[in-house]
């Protein structure tokens, strides 16, 4: 009984490493794989950690309705319970954390938002960081056009703040319970991204707990090598207790949609509208793959009036009167398709008038996108389960991958939305792009598609949504790109995305930095 | 286990919480404490895994009822009757008897039927203010309650269960009224059961559709909306206060999101970046944190019509 209990233990798996594999790598291809919850870890030493941690003066909650609250994320296929909760309140308090999980080898997991879809901000065991407990605006410098905050800010809190200064962030995810310190550490897309950059790219300066538990500050000129490894990092490097952000005057938006029946088409206006920064504001919001949205806004009517002159001729959607004509006639030819016209037209009923609350309105400007496009989001994609794989590849290749990922799509789920934006890259921050959301090959832009099933109360079993998020990871492998989510996946894909020798350089790093491993170690390595 | 079922409308109870977030950032108590265990997400998630309620204890006492957190869930979940029940689990057995004792004594106590189409619930601070009650009344048409309804009002707010011959005897006062206007929307959910025939109103909506009123509003007032009587009906009021807006420039204690942010320990925060010089409540309570705030006249809705 001694030996068959021997032979069922799982073996301890050294962090950072991976356990053996009976299975050669392209054993896998066409098999389904489903992904498991990293190792629980065991607990050894929490109790002369806790005390320890307690001797500072940190409050550490060990209830189960402390610990319960954290106990899956959005995307609800991940489960672990951490053995104790800290609510982060300062950075010293969470430096001498840090310090106590290094000497006990106890591991942290930083959670902001917890929007993350893959169990990167769940802990399966060790200490749960709830960055949230830091969330407030320090300084605003309206002259400076910058803010000073505490990074377990909502986006959605920060810019109830700046609104009151006449201020905005630059941008940010649209989802108003994204942190700041969570954005800054995987990237962060707006749909004024293609312009404006990534959300990670608005970060001036930071103030971090590394590791091993040290404060520092770092920026673009102090620190410049922690401020690459952070900015960008998946939390592997350090905790963002503090940003300074670019901010800008708030400005209501001018709003147009134009319609498409190809998907292809829809994403070459986008990228035509990119490339010679026709707008302030793009993306795609798919509906049916034959009836693709292409948003378009703008911040001044100076703009618009520019867009409408030079651009808006050469665009190949329609309006929505037009496109409904075409459709009209679509769906005349193809009377065995009128489930799928009934779909459309209760979409349009539905989430139409989402778009247009008044209350978000004034003379036609749309004061809030964040609120109307977050609220939206919630109510017609949320729920216990969210599944949102996603790629992200240079321009040339973007469309080639959406309409692969379109497939993969139409082949699990009846219906689905894709979400498509590009991303102005910045030539300075190269270094930051390394082994991050943003691919490789990408040139001025980088163009990412989330790929969103719609399960209409529908629960799908984990191995069908596991085998969902492969065939769109695989995607990405096959044609050299990477993925906002990349933390979330399956381990091995990063080694096949990135190679042996990058990941193993940053692991290197990585271990250097955090010596016991502790830090966010169930995310990459 | 911790739901209300008395509500006529089933709604989802705390199981169905995906743990959005949404509710913490129009939530007062997490506004002050950034705690997320003091959140209707906190305790709804704790109740998902399993949390007795006394654990939950701190954390139930600390909410507001404001309902803000219900417009805003995602899930529709009612959050308020979750707290309300988690209340009721834990309510204190001395303070129990004690409330029963009292409501039982005021209902051995013969009162008339109200002769009234409209009747009208002040709360006690506005009952202080006989000249702007004289003017809701004048106003409206509205008859104030000759049963104040405080110890129901407690008990609401307690979670504890109301005895069947202190319910009858408040009702029964209100029996003749085909209308009652409601000055804390904490009666909005109660009434629609109990009263399911009569229209309830709350003050703010009574008096803002009144022109007298309406056309006193100006582009340097402050308009306080009273949170629960908003949230409770959000989907109307939301419009109400949207055209109240744009016909009349004043600025309102909403936040992006259109929720109400209540007055208590936040009227530095509501007042922040407004350029105002009224206060305009809709709740006499509500006068209590911009008079303590000291910087601009506060005046009751009731009161613009003189103006």
């Amino acid at each position: 009984m001694e030996r068959l209990n021997a032979r069922l233990e799982i073996p301890e798996v050294e962090p950072g490493t991976l356990g053996a594999c009976p299975v050669a790598p392209d054993a896998l291809v066409d098999i389904k794989r489903q992904q498991t919850n990293p190792a629980r870890w065991r607990g050894r030493g929490w109790k002369e950690f806790s005390d320890a941690v307690r001797a500072l003066g940190v409050e550490m909650s060990e209830t189960i309705s402390a610990r319960g609250a954290y106990a899956t994320d959005a995307g609800g296929t991940a489960y672990g319970l951490p053995h104790g909760v800290v609510i982060a309140r300062s950075a010293e308090q969470i430096a001498g954390l840090l310090k106590a999980a290094q000497a006990h080898r106890v591991p942290v997991t930083v959670r902001g938002g917890g929007l993350t879809t893959e169990g990167e901000s769940v802990a399966f065991g060790g200490v749960l960081l709830d960055m949230t407990g830091m969330s407030r605006v320090i300084s605003i410098d309206p002259a400076a056009l910058s803010v000073r905050t505490q990074a377990g800010i909502f986006w959605h809190s920060l810019a109830e703040e700046l609104r009151r200064e006449g201020l905005d962030y630059l941008s940010a995810p649209l989802n108003l319970t994204s942190s700041v310190g969570g954005t800054l550490g995987v990237g962060g897309i707006d749909v004024n991204s293609p312009r404006l950059g990534c959300s990670a790219d608005q970060a001036l300066a930071l103030q971090v707990v590394t590791p091993t538990g040290d404060i520092v500050e770092c920026s673009d000129t102090q620190n410049p090598e922690l401020f690459a490894r952070v900015i960008l990092g998946y939390g592997q490097f350090g905790v963002i207790t503090e940003a300074t952000l670019k901010v800008r005057p708030y400005t209501p938006l001018r709003m147009h949609y134009y319609y498409y029946s190809s998907l292809r088409t829809a994403i070459e206006d986008l990228q035509l509208i990119d490339r010679n920064d026709a707008s302030d504001y793009s993306g795609i919001l798919t509906i049916l793959d034959c009836a693709v949205n292409l948003l378009v806004a703008f911040d001044s009517p100076e703009r618009e009036a520019a867009f409408k002159a030079g651009w808006e001729s050469r665009l190949r959607g329609h309006g929505e009167f037009g496109f409904g004509l075409r459709m009209l006639g679509r769906y005349a030819l193809r009377p065995w398709k009128l489930g799928e016209a009934w779909l459309l037209l209760q979409r349009k009923r539905e989430l139409f008038p989402e778009l247009q609350r008044s209350e978000y309105m004034r003379d036609g400007l749309m004061l809030d996108r964040t609120v109307v496009f977050s609220r939206a989001v919630w109510n017609f994609w949320g729920g216990r389960q969210m599944v949102i794989p996603d790629l992200a590849t240079s321009a040339a290749k973007f469309a080639d991958a959406v309409e692969r990922g379109n497939a993969v799509c139409r082949k699990y789920f009846p219906h689905y939305t894709l979400y498509c934006v590009g991303i102005r890259l910045r030539k300075d921050h190269r270094e930051h792009y390394e082994m991050s959301c943003i691919p490789p090959d990408a040139e001025e832009w980088a163009y990412g598609c989330e790929f969103e099933p719609m399960t209409n109360g529908r629960t799908y079993s984990r191995d069908h949504l596991q085998s969902f998020k492969n065939a769109i990871y695989d995607i990405g492998v096959d044609v050299g790109a990477s993925y906002y989510r990349f933390g979330g996946m399956m381990k091995g894909y990063i080694r096949r995305v990135f190679g042996d020798a990058l990941v193993d350089r940053h692991l290197a790093m990585k271990k250097k930095a955090d010596p016991a491993m502790i830090l966010n170690r169930d995310v990459i390595f | 286990m911790f739901g209300r079922a008395r509500s006529p409308v089933v709604r989802k109870d705390h199981s169905a919480c995906s743990g959005c977030s949404l509710c913490l950032l129009v939530c007062p108590v997490w506004r002050q404490t950034r705690d997320p265990r003091l959140t209707p997400e906190g305790r709804a998630k704790a109740l998902q895994h399993g949390a007795p309620a006394r654990e939950l204890a701190a954390s139930v006492a600390a909410c507001r009822l404001c309902g803000a957190c219900e417009p805003v869930c995602p899930e529709d979940i009612d959050l308020v009757g979750m707290t309300l029940g988690l209340r009721a689990h834990l309510a204190d057995p001395a303070l129990v008897t004690a409330l029963h004792g009292r409501m039982k004594e005021i209902a051995s106590q013969p009162l008339r039927v109200l002769d009234a189409k409209i009747a009208f619930l002040p709360g006690p601070a506005l009952r202080e203010k006989p000249q702007v009650m004289a003017r809701i009344t004048a106003l409206t048409g509205a008859v104030p309650s000759t049963d104040d309804g405080v110890d129901i009002e407690e008990a609401l707010q307690s979670g504890i269960p109301i005895p069947r011959e202190r319910l009858e005897r408040f009702l029964g006062h209100l029996r003749a009224a085909q209308e009652v206007v409601v000055e804390d929307g904490q009666w909005m959910r109660p009434l629609r059961e109990w009263l399911p025939k009569a229209r309830l109103t709350s003050l703010g909506a009574a008096l803002g559709n009144l022109d007298a009123v309406r056309r006193s509003l100006r582009k340097t007032d402050l308009y306080v909306i009273e949170p629960r009587a908003y949230h409770s009906d959000y989907e109307r009021l939301v419009g109400h206060y949207d055209r109240l807006r744009t016909e009349r420039g004043c600025a309102f204690n909403l936040d992006l999101q259109r929720i109400a942010i209540p007055p208590a320990a936040q009227a530095d925060w509501i007042l922040k970046g407004l350029r105002v010089e009224r206060v305009v409540v809709e709740r006499q309570e509500d006068a209590e944190a911009f008079v303590a705030h000291g910087a601009y006249p506060v005046v009751h809705l009731a009161e613009l019509a003189d103006h």
